[in-house]
């Protein structure tokens, strides 16, 4: 009676690989996506490195034809559905247009276009500014325009919860899949670097290096005092089981279940937060009907802040017990920085990786461990070991919390 | 999976009135709530008129501490929760014992914070701006204002699909409740009034100078407007067991995108969007009584709706009322569509449609029944709510009278 939701692609621009494949790769060696900074000018800031990704090269995924109009994020996430709609095989057609659908979390993903474009009307005045970026401005845009150049004409939805946006975006994918309003649908995040959100992380305290010390993205461990700040766009192509079976498409693994819960006492040093992820958890859990036992990874949301790290390890020590310090938890942040909006997307891309190939994904630059993170998080070096069902979590400051679970297709 | 939803709650921010009853009433007298802007300096844009709150007072309804921290959007959906939840006779208390989550949508965000910020950076080379500003940018702090204002603990998401904002998040509060994963679900938009707004728009000839004139002839465009509207939904059941009262009931909704270009509608998209609301709640075409339309009273879109009603409703399209509330309000961004779901559930409610004010001239591609000028008392079973986006993104919402 109930669809069953499954993954029939992924296409991923990121700093540390174009491609699902090559993003697997560089994720199973530990490398990492940090680089100066080029976008835009940071002598005036303390840390000049960030994820940027500096090989993307629009023409190739796009074309040259209108992509003058495009901003970063619309370029980067038409860029990953470009290459999710290869991956998955998937030629979308008038036939199957109507039930194409597109589900994309973003939370700045036009935060710059709208800084740029009332900068132009402060400086130059109103009616100088260029009409043309307008349509720049409104949050939906990146997403929108996926619809408009693959012609997909069922829903098209922007989701901005961000650090959950994209796992968010997912779970609303799959209801609309379950509930039979698509077939196909395009989901996942994007988020552009830019100086604008660099500014106000840096000016929060949230940027590692802030303080002069050497920018370093460590995870749960004790060094660790805060984010690196990336980039990138994850594009998940979900499909009801038995369209992708009919059509002969590759399934990569099947969602299983999903939760999200807010958490109204959070604050933004997770320090009394922690209920709204439990919740998020358990109720994935409860859709999935898989049990706490079936969950043999976690790929958490850690970014190096020490709030938040502290958080995830005790509310996974909470729920698993004793068990939880053998179930491998690993934060790809350490090797892709914070994407934000993306991560979401990114996390569970990478956790499909570890289904298809039996490695998980390390926690790299992980040295000095801290007594308050005290779980098995694959320090540094990839682990070889099957995986059929894994555990993705968000946590944002503001209180949102998801959690998907995704499982090994047979 | 099939429970029926109700709504049991309004609560409005508006140019029109703050809280429902001013709103209503408003709306059946024809009161228009445009204005010179005073928020910014506007003589340098072409037009200056715009659709301003001008009485909202954060503090009848927010701590100073509280208000510090939150954008003028968020104040909006606060304050329209609040309002919302006394309407719906709801307790801190009673709310602390059900899953309450929180569904808002949006065009622009805390965009004026933004543009503050800019100000400082732009125009004083300052970068000595508080850090509370900061904390407002991210457009999901509205969302999260509300739960976390009455300590809710449901889902929390916020809908940035533009100009029909609204109407997905109402859209997806109604699925969660039926899916089971809330018992009730503060839903709707809330926009500031956005100089980034007023000036696209502006740039694009879209705003008319004086007036907002849907579906009229003479109509030169559509008014930015700044508002927030939250609708209290929850399961029939649910609204039985408390004794609520309720206004109207949600049979469902339906989303299509354009997929065709960025800024201009299609009638085959938004076609496809009410037919698509039409199927999946079970409605025909001679149930509906009403039609909200989006009716911006730009050239472009009034235009594109007639001819799509035309093309769904066949001769019936000459028949059904069809009224924009944006003639009065003006466009409100995100907060649009729940305005005018929250219209739609009171004149299902109580059988009087508000009317399309400033109409003067038929148009010939506008050949439908705007309802001109007059609100009209009329049975009205069954509303449809059109909305409709940049990025082709188009949501409509039906609405039906509640019959125990």
């Amino acid at each position: 009676m109930k669809r069953t939701v499954v993954i029939t692609g992924i296409g991923i621009i990121s700093p540390i690989g174009t491609g699902k494949n090559i993003f697997w790769d560089a994720l199973f060696h530990g490398r990492t996506g940090f680089s100066p900074i080029t976008l835009f000018d940071t002598s005036q800031h303390h840390v000049h490195v960030a994820g940027e990704i500096h090989d993307f090269d629009p023409v190739r995924f796009l074309g040259k034809k209108g992509l003058r109009e495009l901003d970063r994020s619309t370029r980067l996430l038409n860029a990953a559905a470009k290459l999710a709609l290869e991956d998955s095989n998937l030629e979308i057609t008038d036939d199957n247009a109507p039930s194409a659908g597109v589900s994309i979390g973003t939370t700045f993903g036009s935060l710059h276009s709208i800084f740029q474009f009332d900068r132009a009307g402060l400086i130059e005045g109103p009616r100088f500014v260029n009409p043309s970026h307008f349509p720049n401005t409104v949050i939906n845009s990146p997403a929108s325009r996926v619809s408009i150049r693959y012609k997909m004409k069922g829903f098209n939805t922007t989701i901005s919860t961000g650090f959950c946006a994209s796992l968010d975006a997912v779970s609303y994918a799959s209801d609309f899949i379950r509930l039979n309003r698509a077939d196909i649908v395009l989901s996942g995040g994007v988020e552009e670097l830019c100086e604008e959100t660099f500014i106000g992380f840096a000016k929060l305290g949230y940027i590692s290096g802030s303080d002069n010390s050497e920018p370093c993205c460590c995870p749960f461990d004790n060094r660790r005092n805060g984010i690196i700040l990336s980039e990138g766009a994850g594009i998940i192509v979900l499909e009801d089981e038995d369209h992708a079976v009919k059509r002969g498409a590759p399934i990569l693994a099947k969602i299983a279940g999903y939760g999200n819960a807010f958490d109204p006492s959070g604050d933004s040093g997770f320090n009394s937060a922690g209920q709204g992820l439990k919740k998020a958890i358990a109720y994935a859990l409860r859709e999935s009907s898989l049990s706490l036992h079936d969950i043999q990874y976690i790929s958490a949301s850690a970014n190096s802040t020490r709030g938040l790290d502290r958080m995830e390890t005790r509310v996974i020590r909470d729920i698993f017990g004793e068990r939880a310090f053998s179930i491998p938890v690993s934060s790809i942040k350490s090797m892709v920085g914070e994407t934000f909006s993306a991560s979401g997307a990114l996390a569970l891309a990478a956790a499909v990786g570890t289904i298809q190939h039996g490695i998980i994904p390390p926690t790299v630059n992980y040295r000095e461990k801290d007594p308050s993170c005290d779980l098995d998080y694959v320090p540094n070096i990839a682990r070889n070991q099957p995986v059929d069902t894994a555990l993705v979590i968000a946590s944002d400051p503001y209180g949102n919390n998801s959690a998907i679970i995704v499982e090994k297709y047979e | 999976m099939n429970k029926r939803i109700v709504i049991t709650g309004l609560g409005v921010v508006s140019s029109i009135g703050i809280g429902w009853e001013s709103f209503w009433e408003n709306l059946l007298q024809g009161t228009s709530g445009i204005s010179p802007v005073t928020s910014f300096d506007t003589s340098g844009h072409f037009t200056h008129n715009g659709g301003e709150i001008r009485n909202f007072r954060a503090d009848e309804y927010i701590s100073p501490d509280t208000q510090n921290m939150l954008s003028r959007s968020s104040q909006f959906a606060v304050t329209a929760a609040k309002l919302a939840l006394k309407d719906a006779d709801l307790s801190l208390e009673q709310l602390s014992t059900m899953i309450v989550g929180t569904c808002i949508g949006t065009t622009m965000g805390s965009v004026q914070t933004s543009e503050i910020i800019n100000q400082f950076i732009v125009l004083q080379g300052r970068m000595d701006f508080g850090n509370n500003l900061i904390c407002q940018v991210p457009t999901h702090s509205t969302p999260a204002a509300v739960s976390r204002e009455f300590t809710l603990t449901g889902p929390n998401l916020m809908f940035s699909t533009a100009c029909a904002a609204g109407n997905y998040a109402i859209g997806y509060g109604f699925d969660l409740i039926r899916l089971g994963r809330a018992d009730l679900i503060l839903a709707g938009g809330s926009d500031p009034f956005s100089k980034v707004a007023f000036t696209g728009f502006n740039q694009f000839g879209a705003v008319a100078p004086e007036k907002c004139q849907p579906f009229d002839k003479n109509r030169r465009g559509m008014m930015v407007a700044e508002g927030a509207g939250i609708l209290i939904i929850e399961s029939l059941e649910h609204a039985v067991g408390r004794n609520a009262r309720i206004y109207a009931e949600i049979s469902g909704y339906g989303l299509s995108c354009d997929a065709q270009h960025m800024t201009l509608p299609s009638v085959e998209g938004v076609s496809r969007c009410m037919m698509q609301a039409l199927r999946e709640t079970g409605t025909g075409i001679d149930e509906v009584d009403y039609i909200s339309a989006h009716g911006t009273g730009t050239p472009a879109n009034d235009k594109t709706e007639c001819a799509a009603i035309h093309e769904v409703f066949g001769p019936r399209a000459r028949h059904v009322p069809v009224s924009s509330i944006k003639s009065m309000l003006g466009h409100t961004m995100g907060a649009a569509s729940a305005l005018e779901a929250i219209a739609c559930a009171l004149t299902v409610k109580n059988n009087v449609i508000p009317p399309t004010i400033n109409y003067e001239t038929p148009d010939p591609e506008c050949d439908i029944d705007c309802v001109p000028n007059q609100a009209r008392r009329q049975k009205v079973n069954v509303a449809l709510n059109n909305s409709y986006a940049f990025g082709g993104n188009n949501a409509s919402l039906v609405l039906r009278k509640y019959i125990p």
